[in-house]
């Protein structure tokens, strides 16, 4: 344990800005999108599940079920007619910005000693959290405002633009804000860089 | 005891930095989000893009027409749409320059030159994916979804990490100058 790893432990980490940081940027971004692709069906599983727990929790009766046949969100209600289509939701831009996570903690000086891999875990178990919060929004902004008279019978007008503004956010901001958030708190960048961090003087 | 007061003030600002961030970001999504901001400033900025956008791929030999926002060949188009137009990565990049602690002047420089990159690649953005769509369908939605997005917002980070490391040193040689360099150095 050497005196650097007990500085940057409660000071922060000392980030570099250099041609090697880009590169492994790129393969932390390469790595990322590897093991998106790879997991992505049984993450969504995972999502799905416990967003449709939540959403239970709060309806009376429950009757909601999100299930995640590939590619997409499907929802399902046990009161819609058996005979109409369930709406399905987009799954990849719910959590692509997994592969975002991976690249920013790629970018941090070796980013495979067991703390700091040990953080972009962490990280991304909060990412997930943020994963089954945005969808419990969609869902219910879908409830809110897709469903005609159904919809306006059962929300309010504050309820509707709740849930919807609230996905919305995740969607214009939100989503790509997360994993910033995430890793800047995980990784406490030290700034500034040292001048020949950038490989020139500025 | 130095130590750890000196990591205390630095887990502190670093909070503070993401606090303010995270309220900033808030209050421009809010903006953005507004009829009255998304009717008058948001469609004229995203029809803006979807003209130099035309006037680019009809450069490379695509042969595109505009109406607003949407980029129409023979057989595919695409409409730009928030989330497509750059404005998200300049939320982001906007919010974490005005959360961190900087002269004014500085951050409204930084502003300008960060703002214009994102705008630059994000045209570039653009293009790709219609010629992307025109020309190799298949790949358009993965392209689209995971790698362009990623990639400008991961563009406007690095922005924001060049800029903000700058501002830091720029600072610390103010603080030497008007201080002199301090015994032993």
């Amino acid at each position: 344990m050497g005196r650097r790893r007990v500085a940057e432990e409660t000071a922060g980490t000392r980030l570099k800005l250099d041609g090697r940081a880009a590169a492994l940027m790129a393969a932390g971004f390469a790595a990322g999108l590897a093991f998106w692709f790879a997991f992505s069906g049984p993450y969504e599983k995972t999502v799905a599940s416990t967003a449709g727990f939540l959403i239970r929790i709060f309806e009376r009766p429950a009757v909601t079920s999100l299930s995640a046949p590939g590619g997409e969100i499907r929802v399902d209600r046990s009161d819609f007619p058996p005979a109409s289509p369930r709406p399905g939701l987009p799954a990849a831009d719910l959590h692509f910005n997994f592969v975002m996570l991976a690249a920013l903690f790629a970018f941090v000086p070796h980013p495979l000693e067991p703390r700091r891999f040990g953080r972009f875990w962490l990280a991304a178990a909060g990412l997930w959290g943020i994963h089954v919060l945005a969808l419990v929004f969609q869902v219910e902004s879908v409830y809110a405002t897709r469903l005609g008279a159904w919809s306006e019978a059962h929300y309010g007008s504050f309820a509707r633009n709740f849930w919807t503004a609230g996905f919305h956010f995740y969607q214009i901001a939100g989503r790509f804000a997360a994993p910033f958030v995430l890793w800047w708190m995980m990784v406490k960048p030290d700034l500034p860089f040292r001048m020949s961090d950038f490989g020139r003087r500025i | 005891m130095k130590g750890n007061g000196k990591a205390a003030t630095s887990n502190r600002r670093s909070l503070l930095f993401l606090a303010r961030f995270v309220a900033l970001l808030l209050g421009f999504y809010f903006v953005v989000a507004s009829n009255p901001v998304n009717d008058a400033v948001i469609v004229p900025f995203t029809a803006g893009v979807a003209r130099i956008c035309a006037v680019i791929l009809s450069a490379i030999g695509e042969n595109v027409s505009v109406a607003s926002t949407e980029i129409r060949s023979g057989d595919f188009a695409v409409n730009i749409e928030n989330g497509c137009n750059g404005v998200e990565a300049a939320l982001l990049f906007g919010s974490a320059i005005l959360a961190f602690p900087a002269p004014w002047r500085r951050r409204a420089l930084g502003l300008v030159a960060g703002l214009a990159a994102i705008q630059a690649l994000n045209l570039v953005r653009v293009v790709s994916l219609f010629w992307i769509g025109a020309h190799r369908p298949a790949l358009f939605s993965s392209s689209h979804t995971v790698l362009w997005q990623s990639a400008v917002v991961l563009f406007s980070v690095l922005l924001f990490l060049f800029w903000a490391s700058r501002e830091q040193r720029t600072r610390a040689a103010e603080t030497v100058g008007e201080h002199g360099p301090s015994p032993g150095r």
